[in-house]
């Protein structure tokens, strides 16, 4: 078993540096002179994280519009997923908009929220709730209704209330969902906030970027895309790991 | 893994003429109502509010159908369509024959699985938007940073369920193969091809909205052509009319775009449930 | 007891008593409404026509002298085998330990001591059947109404089980109107077995079960036995010969 453990990691270590070794012969090859190689790239990563206060300032502006959006969409989409599951009427008025919301790509209506709300924290904030709070919607109701009606009829043969039934069988029953519902939430937060920071770049990460860029210095631009690749990478996993402890007893029924 | 059940849409009658059709319509309006009333509505509403309440950023909903039809009629919409769509098309094949491969060999290989899984899981997960810089860091403003882009959206979904689909196909189905002495290319073309065509499919599927995406983010970032470029010019005029038609045409074509693989899959998986 | 059904006429003439502490079993062919019956009497689901009563009161939904015992055992995956047994209680308000204690007790005659922390998904058909049983038992009722509690088990468990429930019976001897599709298990088990017919179901006929108690295994040899199961099969088969 050990063994196969370290043939694994191997194999992903060969990988990756089959991957640098191509990139370096990429860069070496090109006339591409705004092309940094992957040492530049990692001592640029280190001067961020290490020197720069200005990059953990900017990560902050930006990580704002992601945790109060992602909060609202939380709030937002859970209760309406709750609705959706619950009572049918409401699921089917619901369903057209949802279905609309899903495959609609939000960025064309960013500049629509620009217009209405300005270039401010509370058009980042709509924004990244609107990439999120439908697949937060979407996987409650998935997963109030994947509760065994069985379950619940179980329950009222036992005299239990409307209100028991929720807090007791509906809601335990529908965690997994919910929770995976959150974990597809905050990438997709993740995502609002990027597009955010990328388009509207008056703030934080997206006005790094902007400097970066416009003084070809395409080491710290390469070095602050992973950083925000990394920092999604790790709240991601950090949200993967709650949801697997709260639900240990449960297959998997995602949606996104 | 991320993965959706293929539904497939119940077979229509053959025996649908046009006399029966209007009632036909009636009939599933009457069945559906919900579903009906509610974006009906929700179109009154926009229409009500829009001229209510004078927002600029608010038209009217006869508004933006107004502007739609206006796209539609001039020719402005229709360069910059045919340039986003040619960046979706090459796109999404490059991101298909890449994504089938990978997806294959790691499907069918264990170590060629163990060694990309965690690239494959990661690029899958983060947000897909953030190569934007980098790919416009490499390629300048071009067609190539747009298809990286889309490429980027796409192909990993596609790799995750090609590999899950290859992988699931019933052992028992290639022991038999195998007792009948197939090689491995005819255990291949035989029994994983087209065993593992629905979940194939799923991420086929999957992939075009994907892509449908990737081509409008990258678009409004890269903004030099295409629906995405138009869309920013449009917000930057305040005109939110135009804007919000923008939107249901990248809409549209994410609908029509998600039929069309319907009905391919439709038709070559029809065995399956 | 005289009930209907509505929409499609599911039940019609349904009259009988159940007495307390006996042990009837309704046996029919599929679509006969037994299932449909258990639930009416449980409160389930509403009646159109008619009158459930018990001790002379009409029924109007479920109520603290039923408890069901569920075909699919109905176990809540998330929660542990105690947590499972305790759940009708904690819903009637019965304070926490108080309801421990007695799941214990349970937990302990239904033979599971030892699994109190166990998830369903850990336990087997036949175990995660006497869960059910438990938390039934659980809530002390006057009728304990059991939906082909077996049905989902492997002979050997059901035989086990069936041993298992007679014992506990013996010693409670609480009313049970129990549902089954299995003749064998009809006759082993009641004091009087109800015959029905279906669309709609109806009574044929209450038939008594003549056979001393406590029922071991070996009264299935019995010829008293061996009678009344022919003649069940006998009006079971007509029944559905007819339907072809």
């Amino acid at each position: 078993m050990k063994k196969r453990i370290v043939v694994d990691w191997g194999l992903r270590l060969a990988v990756f540096i089959a991957a640098v070794g191509l990139w370096e012969l990429f860069v070496s090859t090109t006339q591409n002179f705004l092309l940094p190689r992957f040492t530049d790239v990692a001592r640029a990563l280190f001067f961020l994280v290490f020197s720069e206060a200005r990059f953990w300032e900017a990560l902050y502006i930006s990580n704002q519009a992601l945790i109060l959006g992602f909060a609202i969409s939380v709030v937002v989409g859970i209760p309406l997923g709750l609705l959706a599951g619950r009572f049918r009427w409401m699921d089917r008025v619901l369903n057209p908009y949802v279905g609309v919301l899903l495959t609609m790509p939000v960025a064309p209506l960013i500049p629509i929220v620009i217009i209405a709300l300005g270039l401010g924290i509370a058009a980042r904030v709509f924004i990244v709730v609107l990439f999120a709070f439908v697949f937060i919607t979407v996987n409650t109701r998935a997963g109030v209704r994947s509760v065994e009606p069985s379950l619940i009829e179980m329950a009222k043969s036992f005299g239990a209330s409307e209100a028991q039934i929720w807090r007791r069988i509906v809601i335990p029953g529908a965690m997994p969902a919910i929770f995976a519902g959150m974990r597809i939430g905050l990438g997709r937060s993740i995502t609002g906030m990027v597009m955010v920071e990328l388009i509207l770049v008056a703030s934080g990460l997206g006005r790094l970027l902007l400097e970066f860029s416009g003084r070809m210095q395409s080491d710290l631009v390469f070095a602050t895309v992973l950083a925000v690749i990394v920092e999604a990478l790790a709240l991601l996993a950090g949200m993967q790991a709650l949801e697997k402890r709260i639900t240990r007893w449960a297959p998997d029924i995602s949606i996104g | 893994m991320k993965q959706e059940t293929v539904a497939k849409p119940a077979p229509k009658s053959s025996a649908a003429r046009t006399v029966v059709m209007p009632r036909g319509l009636r009939s599933y309006a009457c069945r559906n109502l919900p579903e009906v009333l509610a974006p009906l509505a929700g179109a009154v509403l926009w229409e009500v509010l829009g001229w209510s309440l004078d927002l600029q950023w608010l038209p009217p909903f006869s508004k933006v159908l107004e502007a739609l039809v206006q796209f539609v009629g001039s020719g402005v919409i229709l360069a910059n369509l045919r340039s986003s769509l040619q960046a979706l098309i090459i796109g999404f094949c490059l991101s298909l024959i890449l994504g089938l491969f990978l997806g294959s060999l790691m499907g069918r290989y264990r170590y060629v699985e163990k060694a990309f899984d965690i690239y494959v899981h990661a690029l899958f997960v983060c947000p897909s938007i953030v190569f934007a810089p980098i790919f416009f860091a490499i390629f300048g403003l071009s067609d190539a940073a747009r298809i990286a882009i889309i490429v980027v959206y796409a192909m990993f979904v596609i790799v995750i369920n090609t590999a899950t689909a290859i992988r699931t196909v019933d052992p028992s189905l290639v022991e038999m193969a195998r007792s009948f002495g197939c090689g491995e290319a005819q255990i291949f073309s035989r029994i994983l091809l087209p065993a593992s065509l629905p979940l194939v499919f799923a991420g086929i599927r999957l992939g075009m909205g994907r892509a449908v995406k990737g081509m409008i983010n990258g678009e409004m970032l890269i903004a030099f052509v295409g629906l995405g470029a138009l869309a920013e010019k449009y917000g930057a005029q305040f005109d939110a009319a135009k804007v919000f038609a923008i939107a249901m045409v990248v809409l549209i074509i994410g609908l029509v775009s998600n039929a069309l693989v319907q009905m391919l899959d439709n038709r070559l998986t029809r065995w399956a449930d | 007891m005289r009930d209907n059904g509505g929409g499609v006429l599911a039940l019609s003439d349904i009259d009988f008593e159940v007495h307390d502490n006996e042990f009837v079993t309704i046996i029919g062919p599929s679509g006969c409404g037994k299932t449909t019956l258990l639930r009416i009497i449980a409160g389930l689901i509403p009646y159109n026509r008619g009158e459930v009563a018990i001790d002379g009161r009409a029924i109007t939904g479920p109520g603290p002298e039923r408890a069901v015992v569920f075909q699919n055992f109905a176990l809540m995956p998330w929660a542990d085998v105690l947590a499972n047994v305790t759940f009708g209680l904690e819903v009637r308000g019965t304070p926490l330990d108080e309801c421990r204690d007695k799941a214990k007790d349970l937990i302990k005659i239904v033979g599971l001591e030892g699994f109190e922390k166990r998830l369903p998904k850990e336990l087997s058909g036949g175990m995660q059947q006497r869960v059910g049983l438990a938390r039934a038992l659980a809530v002390n009722p006057r009728i304990l109404l059991m939906d082909e509690p077996f049905g989902a088990l492997d002979e050997q468990t059901r035989r086990l089980l069936q041993e298992q429930l007679l014992r506990l019976w013996e010693e409670q001897r609480k009313t049970v109107v129990f549902v089954t599709h299995s003749m064998d298990e009809a006759v082993m088990l009641g004091d009087r077995v109800m015959l029905m017919t279906p669309r709609p179901g109806r009574v044929k006929e209450m038939i008594d079960v003549p056979l001393q108690r406590p029922r071991s295994p070996q009264v299935e040899k019995s010829g008293a036995f061996v009678e009344i199961k022919e003649y069940l099969w006998e009006n079971l088969r007509a029944m559905q010969v007819g339907e072809s």
